[in-house]
């Protein structure tokens, strides 16, 4: 990395990686998305940002089709990843989610060994066809994750023995074993104390490099340290989406300016 | 509020927190109150428990010991074995009427030998003192070892009941004069055969093996084919309740649309927990026995009432145990792409595993000491055979721990009140163990998590 | 001060971007500054052309380091030492642009006066001051980069020297004005490059002023030594 990397934080280099048009979501009679519009770019982070019920949450869920498990969601509109139509009926959302990664919010580690953990999703995607294959695979990942010096010699201890910021890297790692090349990330550090945040934010910083990440985050601070582009929303609407240095200096839209000056809530 | 805050703000800041103010003296006596009422409840149950179990068990345990009476008794060829041949059809021709006087013979023999003044007594006083099924026990023998025929062999037989319920204190000189199947001088007699060695009282495994016996016996009375017959009846709740039990609750907890239908489903099962179990009784009758065709008294027919019976107290607590696995698992798991099938067998069940087992144990226990269904469907039947081994036992007619419990209550010998609450300790350690079972697996689950 | 590196790499990477364009600009107005004295000294037209030109460099880099700074601000909520870092290299920059605009100045004076005859050695006298001006800037940026206290201190005390440099030279402007009116013209222009100077100087010591509080996190307690009397010199050289 160059002294002058700030000057190239310009991501216009990259292609769209996931492109939503018209998206509308209904939790039954409610309208919870409305018109959603955006592209969200390869090997970048973009975070999105809005108060509570905003439906940030609920257009991350789309990406990856989880809101399919949630009785009386329904879904309008495309949302492409690498052009393909992931609300195609010919799309099976188990494939989409091999490809499209989660964190969630509270470290949720499956209660089996740290290995199990991780080589889980490659197992069941029958993505290795030997044990070696599959030893690597989960070295890789936990390496990635920043997690491998810590966990090489307990391998087969539980996953819910580690520290709060551990078990999110867990997480972490058990989600890009399956060589996804989305990763969403709901409110993935609201549960950490400041330094397993922090450690959390540089791994994301790094992982930026092979993924398109795309984070949820209640805290702008964290949003302002973290991504490249950022989007606001606002009682259901994209209200503007933008380079995330432009869009905390100098926002185009008087709502955008007044969420994160702190005048609304 | 403000008034008494104004008040008692005024007499709380003046007061000193040393010195506890009239709220809270009362607070705390209610809570000693009812700490006291708890400990008294606590206390009360305890001793219930303990009258309940020493009433059980003073009761029960000399059933475990009964006397016998060992002598050498000679096996003549001739009255035994017409044929010469040891040919077993041939030698079935005997009945116990011939042992019986093979017995009674042995006896006397013992007696002179033994020097034992007998004035007063008939022969068939003497041979009173022996039960009434020891010549079926000698045939049996006889009949199983072929090549004894002919020779002197030591043999132990049943003493008769009211002889033991005299060693046990049950009946007493007093008592047998009134007793018309029992005389005073039978019993002296009993003592003195005591004395010389030929009677004594010993652990008898007869209780737990032996099969049901009629009125006249109940020294012979034992529980072999009630727990062979419960056993099975065990064995068909499990193979049968437990998937079907699992499936269904996997089903309507994670599959099932949730609609009006499955809401109705819910209050059903809910309502078919709360069922009479008799009812269930009638239902295995109609439907069984009668429409199927399934034979009576049969531990397929008591299994399948049971595993019906049992279904909905497995559906609930398995339902409650998959709904406390917390969504957050599910959620990791459909994020790594794991299919909804996946998702509930490799990471929910086995979480939920620790309440399904629990609930499992605990049905198959009830199910255990239910009585009145299997009273339905023929289970009262008096029966002597011993099931066979499965699949073909679970046809043959059979009875059950809690049924022959009631059946031995309801006959007049006092021996068989002895022999009933023996049963009940019987069926109380086999509930012991399935609940000790059900928390040791508990917690070797549990530590997993 | 802090010898560790922030959890979040880029931080460090921003943090350090923006003092190198500082540096950067340093560099370029120091060289301003000597290359416009050299060129009002050696009667160079082209040199002082080029200074001129090169202060569209300064001014740019000025609006990014605080368009950088704000950036940075925004995006980090820096506390503590690095919110110093972040506000004094703002002012830092502000100072060095006013300093590139006070060698351009100089420059664009040293155009019109190479046009006159040279009088004295009043160039000469520039140049040296311009020199310990220069030496000024660069220390005061030294000491910032190197969070050196010490240094910064000895900047403050010697804008003195400047300032009795910028006072024995305004004397002689007076002399050689009195001496002949028509060194008037000239004689101002030379004026108005030292007042520049000076300024330049007072210049560098606020930056050393910012070094201090980068470091101590306060302004420092002694007032500046001021050493110019030129606001009280009468016409008649006295006092």
């Amino acid at each position: 990395m160059n002294d002058m990397r700030i000057v190239e934080r310009d991501v216009d280099t990259n292609e769209n990686k996931i492109t939503a048009r018209g998206v509308q979501v209904f939790y039954g009679q409610n309208h919870a998305l409305k018109d959603v519009d955006v592209d969200i770019l390869d090997k970048t982070v973009t975070a999105f940002i809005g108060p509570s019920g905003c439906g940030k949450s609920t257009f991350l869920r789309c990406l990856n089709r989880m809101n399919d498990t949630i009785d009386g969601c329904s879904v309008q509109g495309s949302i492409k990843i690498d052009s393909e139509d992931i609300y195609d009926p010919k799309v099976d959302p188990v494939q989409l989610r091999a490809k499209v990664g989660m964190v969630f919010q509270k470290p949720n580690p499956f209660p089996k060994s740290i290995y199990d953990n991780v080589a889980y999703g490659p197992k069941i995607h029958g993505l290795t066809r030997s044990k070696a294959e599959l030893d690597e695979v989960v070295e890789t990942s936990l390496r990635r994750a920043a997690l491998w010096n810590e966990a090489k010699d307990r391998l087969s201890s539980p996953g819910t023995g580690l520290s709060g910021g551990q078990q999110q890297r867990l997480c972490i790692a058990r989600a890009i074993a399956t060589s996804p090349e989305v990763l969403l990330m709901d409110e993935p550090c609201s549960a950490l104390d400041p330094i397993a945040t922090a450690q959390i934010e540089e791994l994301i910083d790094e992982l930026r490099s092979q993924f398109s990440v795309v984070i949820v985050t209640h805290s702008m601070q964290q949003a302002a340290r973290v991504s490249q582009r950022t989007a606001f929303f606002h009682l259901g609407n994209l209200v503007e989406y933008g380079e995330t240095g432009k869009m905390f200096t100098n926002p185009s839209d008087p709502r955008t300016e007044s969420y994160i000056t702190g005048r609304i809530g | 509020m403000t008034g008494l805050s104004a008040s008692s703000a005024a007499g709380a800041r003046k007061g000193s927190l040393l010195a506890q103010d009239a709220l809270t003296v009362q607070r705390n006596a209610s809570e000693t109150r009812f700490k006291l009422y708890g400990i008294i409840a606590i206390t009360l149950s305890m001793l219930a428990l303990i009258w309940l179990l020493y009433s059980i068990f003073s009761v029960g345990t000399p059933a475990f010991r009964q006397t016998f009476l060992t002598m050498p008794i000679e096996l003549p060829a001739d009255k035994l074995d017409k044929s010469g041949t040891r040919d077993l059809a041939v030698m079935s021709k005997v009945t116990t009427v011939g042992y019986a006087a093979v017995i009674q013979a042995a006896l006397e023999k013992a007696i002179t030998e033994k020097g034992i003044p007998t004035e007063g007594m008939t022969a068939k006083d003497i041979a009173g003192i022996i039960s009434l099924e020891a010549p079926a026990q000698l045939r049996n023998y006889v009949l199983a070892n072929p090549e004894l025929v002919g020779q002197t062999i030591d043999f132990e037989v049943l003493a008769n009941g009211r002889v033991d319920g005299f060693f046990k204190g049950r009946v007493s000189m007093e008592s047998a004069k009134l007793d018309s199947n029992i005389k005073p001088e039978q019993l002296i007699l009993s003592e003195k055969l005591v004395d010389a060695g030929i009677m004594a009282q010993r652990f008898n495994w007869g209780f737990i093996t032996a099969p049901d016996a009629s009125d006249q016996r109940p020294e012979a009375a034992g529980l072999g084919v009630a727990i062979i017959g419960s056993f099975y009846m065990m064995l068909i709740v499990l193979v049968l309740s437990l998937p079907i039990g699992v499936a269904a609750s996997i089903y309507l907890e994670e599959f099932a649309p949730k609609n009006r239908w499955t809401d109705l489903i819910e209050v059903n099962i809910a309502n078919l927990a709360a069922v009479p179990s008799i009812v269930f009784g009638i239902l295995g009758l109609a439907v069984f026995i009668n429409f199927a065709g399934l034979p009576q008294s049969a531990p397929i027919v008591g299994g399948l009432v049971l595993t019906l019976m049992t279904l909905p107290r497995i559906i609930i607590p398995a339902r409650a145990a998959l709904k406390s696995v917390p969504p957050s698992i599910r959620d990791a798991a459909l994020g790594v792409g794991a299919s909804k099938l996946q998702s509930v067998f490799h990471h929910v069940l086995p979480l939920a595993a620790p309440g399904i087992l629990t609930g499992m144990i605990i049905g198959l226990a009830q199910a255990l000491g239910e009585t009145a269904p299997l009273l339905l469907i023929g289970m009262v039947a008096f029966v002597r055979d011993y099931p066979s081994a499965p699949m073909q036992g679970f046809f043959d007619p059979a009875s059950a721990l809690p049924v022959q419990v009631f059946n031995w209550t309801v006959r007049g010998d006092p021996g068989f009140v002895e022999r009933a609450s023996g049963a009940i300790i019987v069926l109380l350690v086999f509930l012991l163990i399935m609940n000790a079972v059900a928390i040791i697996l508990r917690r070797r689950f549990e530590r997993r998590w | 001060m802090q010898t560790e590196k922030h959890i979040a790499a880029a931080f460090d990477r921003d943090l350090e971007a923006i003092q190198a364009m500082i540096m950067k600009m340093g560099g370029l107005v120091e060289a301003a500054v000597l290359d416009a004295a050299q060129a009002l000294d050696t009667r160079d037209e082209e040199l002082a052309e080029r200074v001129r030109a090169a202060d569209r460099a300064v001014d740019a880099l000025e609006e990014q380091i605080n368009a950088e700074a704000a950036r940075l601000i925004a995006l980090r909520a820096p506390t503590a030492t690095d919110l110093r870092t972040a506000l004094t290299v703002m002012k830092i920059a502000g100072s060095l642009e006013r300093c590139g605009d006070y060698a351009k100045n100089l420059a664009k004076r040293s155009s019109v006066l190479i046009q006159m005859s040279a009088i004295g050695d009043t160039a000469g006298g520039i140049r040296r001051m311009a020199k310990a001006v220069e030496l000024q800037l660069k220390d005061a940026l030294d000491a910032y980069i190197q969070r050196d206290v010490e240094l910064a201190e000895e900047v403050r005390r010697r804008d003195r020297d400047v300032d009795q440099m910028y006072n024995s030279l305004f004397r002689v402007f007076l002399t050689h004005m009195l001496e002949d009116p028509r060194n008037i013209t000239a004689c101002m222009h030379l004026h108005f490059i030292a007042k520049n100077i000076e300024r330049m100087g007072d210049h560098a010591t606020g930056i050393a002023e910012q070094v201090i509080y980068l470091v101590n996190g306060a302004m420092p307690e002694e007032p500046r030594v001021k050493g110019d009397t030129t606001s009280v010199t009468l016409l008649d050289g006295s006092q």
